[in-house]
This record gives C-alpha cells, structure tokens and sequence, in this order.
C-alpha cells in the first residue's frame, strides 16, 4: 500500500515523492549494476540511465509486478546495451574501488576474486540472472519480471549459467 | 527418487522453488546418497560466492543529477507531460493531446498547461477514452491533464474552501481513502481523490460548476441518484456521474450500482448537497 500511495505521488511528477522511491530502491539497483560493469562510475551512469528512464516512463508501470522488478529490469537492460555499446568482452574487474567499501573495509579474498573474475566471464545476460537470484534474492518470478522472460524457463536457465560459471572456476583452479 | 532426477531438481531445492513433496523425496534421497549431498554442497558453495553483495554506498551526486535531468525535461514540456500520453498509440486522446501541444507551444512558447486549459472547461475525455484499458491509468492521466499535486483532506479543505465536499477515509460500502489532489483547472481550483474497495477503483472529482464540461466522444445523459437529478457518462462497467450544486460539481468514478450504491456514497462526498434540494441542470445550477 505504502508502495502504491508512493507510486501515485511519482507519477504526478512531484520530485519528493520521486526522491523517496529512488532512496528507498537505488541500492540494490547500484549494486547490481556494480557487480554487472565491475565498475563503480560505469555503475553511477548507468543507475543515473536507469532511474531516469524509469521515472520518466513510470506511467508504463502496470502494479502488477514489484516496483523493484521495474526498476531491475530496466537496470539489466542498460547494462546488456552497454556491453553491447562496449563490444563483447570481459568485464575489467574494479568492483571494490576506494569509494566502495566492503564490509568492515575488509580486503576481499582470493576465493571471492575468483568468483569475481568467474561472473566476468559470463555472458552478461547469465551473469544478470545469477546476481538477481542470489545476490538479490529474487524468487523465479520475480527475475521472470526483472529479465521479462517466461517464469517457466528460469530453472533451466539459471542450471546453464551455475554450470558455465562452475566451468569457468574449474578451468581457473587448473 | 534415483540420482539422476535428483540432480534435475537440485537447482531448484537451493533456490527453494519446489513443493513440499518434491523437497521430502529429495531429503530422503539425500539421507543416504552421499554423492547426491556432494553434489548439493557444491552448488550450495557456489551460490555462496555469488551471494556475497558488496556493502555499496550509492554516490551522493546520482540524485542530483536525475533530478536534474528531470528537471530539464519538465521544463521542456508541459506539465501535462504530453509525451508521455502519446506513448498510448492510437488512443483517441493522446492525438488530441498532440494537438493541444502543438497548438499551444506555438502560441505560448513553454508556456504551462494552464494557457491552454481555459477556466470554464473541464475535459474529462482523457479520462473516459482510456477508461477500457486502464481506469488507475486513465485517471492519472486525468490528474496530469490538471496538473494535480498531492494533497490531504485537512489541506483540500482550505485550499478548495469555496467547495462543498467531503473526503471521508471510508465510503459506504467500504470504499479506503488512497490519496487526495490539489487540480489547477484553469485559474481556479478542484480537488481529486482516489479510493479502493480490495482492488476496486473508485475516484471522486470536485470543482466549481462550469458552463461547459468536455466528454470527448461520449454522451452525457441526465440521471437520477437518490433524490438528485444529475447526468451520467457510462464507458462500459464504468460510470462518470455529476451532481451539480450552487457551488460544485462533485464527480464520481466508479463501477457501483447507481440504484443500491451510489447514493450513500454521493452522500458521504457531497454532505449538503441534500440541503440545497435536487437539480435538474448539471452546468446552469
């Protein structure tokens, strides 16, 4: 309901309202985007793409699906068109820049840079569906929403990319 | 369960999209197949190493610099956001929302909606044209076309103070209270508000009565409510009804039933309009 009340507020364009939802929403946008480009002022620009479209076109937004869904997948969009704008390749890892820090300022592990390099390996639209799902959190439904696919094809999916991602591991611990 | 199909639900099992049942066979396959738990500790491990969020701060400038760019598009187009109804392809409304701004940026340059709205007209065609598909949305666009600011009924009261309505939290019938509009329409004032019923839409409209109101293509026909003469715009299950007194039309939005419903609900957003007895014409009260 709160969502909704909110929601209504945006849509007559008042900025608070469009400040709050940005607020309440823009971390786990950035995040994602983060851990999408490996890089935090590719992340900025493209959170800055994905609100701005976002709340521009918010009238689109039917209320069926989370407002987080909306947003998600506007999000994965302007990252799968900015790797396509960037050529496909690898993403260059600088995802925990001095600006970012981590938990406690804590250097990140060998086994988490791996993994790092692992996702970067990824075609971007597999890596998507894995951070959605484990680092977001997202049931199938709601990744369904997010990447606008049928909720029915998720499972496979996300069995190819953890088996991709696995191979990938695999071949980097020789 | 033997290995194999297992090993086809495993996925799922981790990510908890299975039933009950499935879970169970899997537990049990479990319980004795160590190759089967091998197998779930290594997904389980690698699920882990994605699931590791970086704590991120969201840089201090992002919204800054969308609010900016909003902005720079509000100022870019009319209030009423005309772009964004002609988004709408083929709705009746959006070509003649094209119209109203190719009309009025010419003639007024980046002018605000409120040249081209003239006070002694309310045009509830966007509102009734895009009912069919979206009454919420419609009734946004409704809201937009009058440049509505959020409100609540304590501020609409003092801002439409010259209106007789009322914006109850509950309706009869169990209509909730969602939100309440300040509407510019022309140089004078109206007030908007939504209400819901479990996923039913209900939407009441107040402004000062006005000579001619626009309906887009629908007819407006006189109608009875309770004791009160009125007239009704019907666009399928939905009903635009008007009681018009001395000082308001109050506008009602709603799919209730005009005999059984909508008179107690009229009541409750037009408390004295039983005082000011029946009126026959809707524009001339």
């Amino acid at each position: 309901m709160e969502d909704r009340l909110l929601i209504e507020r945006c849509l007559t364009g008042e900025r608070e309202a469009q400040r709050q939802l940005f607020e309440q929403t823009s971390v786990r946008i950035y995040r994602l985007l983060l851990r999408m480009t490996g890089n935090p002022d590719d992340a900025a620009d493209l959170t800055q793409e994905t609100y701005f479209k976002g709340l521009q076109r918010l009238d689109q937004f039917d209320g069926r699906s989370a407002i987080g869904s909306w947003f998600y997948r506007i999000a994965v969009n302007e990252a799968l068109q900015f790797r396509r704008r960037q050529g496909v390749g690898t993403v260059k890892l600088q995802a925990v820049a001095p600006n970012q820090p981590t938990e406690a300022q804590r250097p990140r592990t060998d086994l988490e840079l791996d993994m790092e390099s692992a996702l970067a390996e990824l075609p971007p639209d597999d890596r998507a569906l894995l951070l959605l799902r484990y680092q977001e959190e997202l049931d199938y439904r709601g990744i369904a929403e997010a990447l606008d696919c049928a909720e029915g094809t998720v499972a496979s999916r996300l069995s190819r990319a953890r088996d991709k991602l696995r191979e990938i591991l695999r071949k980097s611990y020789g | 369960m033997c290995c194999e199909q297992v090993e086809r639900q495993l996925g799922r099992y981790v990510d908890d999209e299975i039933s009950a049942a499935e879970r169970e066979k899997i537990e049990t396959h479990l319980g004795f197949c160590s190759s089967c738990q091998a197998e779930l500790e290594e997904m389980r491990e690698l699920v882990r190493g994605i699931a590791q969020p970086p704590a991120v701060t969201v840089p201090d400038f992002l919204w800054a610099s969308i609010a900016r760019r909003l902005d720079k598009t509000d100022r870019t187009i009319s209030p009423a956001r005309p772009l964004r109804r002609l988004r709408f392809r083929g709705a009746p409304w959006a070509i003649a929302a094209g119209v109203v701004l190719a009309v009025g940026l010419s003639m007024f340059g980046l002018s605000s909606l409120e040249s081209t709205a003239h006070a002694s007209t309310v045009d509830f065609g966007v509102l009734l044209d895009a009912l069919p598909l979206d009454a919420q949305k419609a009734f946004r666009k409704f809201l937009m076309r009058y440049d509505a600011k959020p409100s609540t009924p304590v501020a609409a009261k003092r801002i439409a103070s010259a209106l007789n309505f009322d914006t109850p939290p509950v309706l009869p019938g169990g209509f909730r209270l969602q939100s309440v509009y300040e509407l510019r329409i022309g140089g004078t004032r109206g007030i908007a508000a939504a209400y819901d019923r479990d996923g039913e839409f209900l939407a009441a409209v107040f402004h000062p009565p006005m000579k001619h109101e626009k309906f887009g293509s629908h007819e407006n026909l006189p109608c009875v409510i309770g004791d009160h003469c009125g007239h009704k715009v019907q666009v399928g299950e939905w009903k635009l009804v008007h009681l018009t007194d001395p000082t308001t039309c109050h506008c009602l939005l709603s799919r209730v039933d005009e005999q059984s419903e909508m008179p107690a609900v009229m009541a409750a957003i037009a408390p004295k309009l039983t005082e000011t007895g029946p009126t026959s014409d809707h524009h001339h009260p």
